[in-house]
């Protein structure tokens, strides 16, 4: 687009025209080039400005337009050559001229760099993360699993309806029932545990020592062995530090999975499904932990541990061959019938709750209760 | 909300007066350069498991920006892969410890009463627009034309919290008052901007937008029974948008004007929801074909391979993970060919410039912005370009 015009003294032969941005100013510049031993740009009625080559680089251009800058110069300095022939003389002349560029090298780099970043990330997340998982949640101090315990606490009593049951005798056998197994399990009285009125089956434990048993459960139920091993389970979690080792390990591992991933497009479900595999795994060794120590417990208490597996079974059947086995948060239940099983004995202590405590338990949450 | 936020950096710009002839803003790209720019980075980004991003998306930008020319002289994006993988890495030293405040506030707040920390999210979206607005400096002060960069000035924050009083207030009308909010926020990024010594300025109003795109609000209930219809009305909102935003913009005496019809966007869309269709039924396919490979060489029944809830077999869902890779890859390079590319040149194309001879000779000024608005907009997933 630059026509020229004016006829140029200094060069040689057809007179090298380009133009010229000097990087302080927008000013267009039309200049003549002298390849020199170094680049001179000459804008008539101007000081010539010169580049050693050696210090050109190429910069960002369109197709047809050589554009250089100067690390010698301002660093927004432009000189735009369209000329081909002018062009390819000063290319051959600057021997650094993409220097700078990405080069198939630097791509490489880029890639190796990123697959050790990513593998120290899993190895973090598959060794580094359990470990720290297991070694700060003893730490944690009370007060603050006190209140993490009592904000979901909150929650669970806004999903179940609030309150908790309160016939008299239902939990005077409650509480003897869960005075036994703790004492047996070393807590201290700070535990808490209470029947929520609600008829989905289950039982959980949450920080800060408070275990909650569902109606569901507990309707279900056909003896206090089977309530009781189920309870231990849960106390095994509280031993265990579950629900803190689990929160770090969550959210240690969301974070650096997240991190991992970026923003790939759709690397919401790549994230969501490797946490998925990654988490049931490490939610599995702790149900499997659980269920030791409540073998443990229901021995020491001369007791068999496998009632509460069979209520276990009865409540969810066969678990195999449904859905993915990688992404369960338990052991299935048939195994740990089958684990129970094996650790089952004849009773060598006596019965956990009379007969009329047990029948008062199952009424804890009013009148309901059926045995 | 994507495309809006970087729109701001695109060509630069100019003027309206005298009799001259209005410039041309140009795209000359190569179609095919790009696409084999973003079919690489693409496969790139797959192998780096994302680290890839901070490359590509400054090869895109520097292929866009150096094949833009003004009045014949092209522009240039200096920014670097680099600036951006260390904008972010701060970013995330940064936004470490704000998420463990947030878990912590979190649960005194649940503490107190169940569910009261869901407004605690406000401030994820307000942290948001401050990165929304720290990445546009970024972007603008890497825009360089005849030598001169473009700046910013001004605070993330107080941009932050006009755009969250003004977002409660289209929440408030059901989001007519859109216009105006996008007047009063395009006003602010534009009176903080400058080309050297020029000062930018936004003269288009909430009103004559308005009037532009009403009936479109009003039909939208349409649009989500009548679904085919929506791309189209989506197309012409986008449109109406791009022409009324160039327009309004000014850069000292330069001045904007878009002549972008209003169904400018139509063919792109539905390229882009042809192409998804296409490409959902080829994954659809490919798990089908699996499947029955699974079942044959395994030689268990279909019921043993999918039974239940999902997928029993790891051969099978390890092909259909590599399956959903290949889908998603194939998508980003059909995102950014229509919807970064091809729009930019559409948009470019029918757009004019007037009084470019004020920015013959403009003085440098201004200071560079660093990534780290970037690293944010990453970090919390809001970044559009």
């Amino acid at each position: 687009m630059s026509d020229v015009s004016q006829p140029i003294a200094a060069a040689e032969q057809p007179p090298r025209i380009a133009i010229f941005f000097d990087g302080v100013t927008s000013r267009r510049r039309e200049v003549t080039l002298a390849l020199l031993d170094q680049l001179e740009i000459v804008e008539t009625g101007e000081a010539a400005i010169r580049w050693a080559y050696a210090d050109i680089r190429r910069a960002d251009s369109p197709a047809g337009l050589l554009r250089l800058s100067c690390t010698s110069a301002p660093p927004l300095a432009r000189l735009e050559v369209r000329d081909t022939q002018l062009a390819s003389d000063i290319v051959t002349r600057c021997a650094r001229l993409d220097e700078h560029r990405t080069s198939r090298r630097g791509v490489a780099k880029i890639v190796g760099w990123s697959v050790a970043a990513a593998a120290s990330l899993v190895a973090v997340v598959l060794f580094g993360m359990p470990l720290a998982a297991d070694r700060l949640a003893p730490l944690v101090p009370e007060a603050l699993q006190q209140r993490i315990g009592d904000a979901a606490e909150v929650q669970v009593k806004a999903i179940f309806g609030g309150g908790v049951c309160n016939d008299p005798e239902g939990q005077a056998a409650f509480t003897k029932l869960v005075n036994r197994i703790r004492d047996a399990a070393g807590l201290d009285a700070s535990v808490k545990s209470a029947v929520l009125p609600t008829s989905v089956p289950n039982a959980f434990a949450l920080p800060g020592g408070k275990v909650y048993m569902l109606k569901g459960l507990l309707d279900r139920a056909d003896n206090p062995d089977e309530v009781a091993g189920i309870l231990a389970h849960e106390f095994g979690h509280l031993k265990h530090h579950d629900n803190m080792r689990g929160l770090i390990y969550n959210g240690g591992t969301s974070f650096l999975i997240g991190l991992l991933f970026g923003d790939v497009t759709g690397s919401s479900a790549v994230i969501f499904a490797s946490r998925s595999v990654v988490e049931a795994s490490y939610s599995r060794d702790a149900e499997q932990a659980a269920d030791t120590f409540a073998i443990e417990m229901m021995h020491a208490l001369g007791r068999s541990p496998k009632p509460a597996a069979e209520l276990m079974y009865r409540i969810t059947g066969k678990e195999g061959g449904k859905g993915i086995t990688i992404l369960a948060s338990h052991p299935l239940t048939e195994d740990r019938l089958a684990r129970m099983t094996k650790e089952d004995q004849p009773p060598s202590g006596p019965p956990l709750l009379t007969a009329q405590e047990w029948k008062a338990l199952k009424g804890i949450c009013g009148g309901s209760g059926k045995v | 909300m994507n495309d809006f936020q970087w729109a701001p950096v695109g060509p630069p710009l100019p003027v309206s007066p005298p009799p001259l002839p209005p410039a041309r803003v140009d795209f000359t790209g190569d179609r095919g350069d790009f696409r084999r720019l973003v079919t690489k980075g693409a496969a790139l980004e797959l192998v780096t498991f994302g680290f890839y991003r901070f490359w590509l998306v400054t090869d895109i930008r520097r292929h866009l920006w150096s094949n833009t020319s003004v009045n014949g002289d092209a522009a240039e994006y200096t920014g670097r892969a680099k600036e951006l993988l260390l904008g972010f890495l701060f970013a995330l030293a940064i936004l470490v410890p704000i998420y463990l405040a947030y878990f912590l506030v979190t649960i005194e707040v649940e503490r107190f009463q169940g569910f009261a920390s869901t407004p605690l999210f406000i401030s994820f979206y307000a942290f948001g627009q401050f990165a929304i607005y720290r990445a546009r400096r970024y972007r603008l002060t890497r825009t360089v034309w005849r030598g001169v960069r473009f700046w910013m000035d001004g605070s993330g924050w107080a941009y932050s919290l006009r755009a969250m009083l003004w977002g409660l207030l289209v929440f408030l009308t059901l989001g007519l008052a859109l216009p105006w909010r996008e007047a009063s926020l395009e006003r602010y990024k534009m009176q903080h901007s400058h080309y050297g010594d020029l000062n930018g300025d936004f003269v288009g109003d909430g009103w004559t937008f308005f009037k532009r795109g009403w009936w479109l609000w009003l039909l939208s209930p349409v649009a989500i029974i009548i679904f085919p219809l929506a791309p189209f009305f989506y197309a012409e909102f986008k449109a109406r948008q791009w022409r009324w935003w160039l327009s309004g913009i000014r850069i000292g005496g330069v001045s904007l004007e878009s002549k972008l019809p209003h169904d400018a966007f139509y063919g792109l869309y539905w390229k882009v929801i042809g192409w998804t269709m296409l490409l959902s039924m080829a994954l659809g396919m490919y798990v089908s074909i699996c499947t029955a490979l699974v079942v044959k060489l395994g030689g268990g029944s279909l019921e043993d391979v999918v039974g239940g809830d999902g997928f029993n077999s790891i051969p099978l869902l390890a092909l259909t993970v590599i399956g959903y890779f290949a889908m998603a890859l194939a998508f980003n390079i059909v995102m950014r060919v229509y919807l970064q590319r091809d729009l930019w040149a559409k948009v470019l194309e029918t757009t004019h410039v007037h009084g470019i001879e004020a920015a013959a000779n403009v003085r440098a000024s201004g200071e560079l912005a660093s990534a780290l608005g970037e690293g944010f907009a990453d970090g919390l997933d809001v970044a559009g370009f």
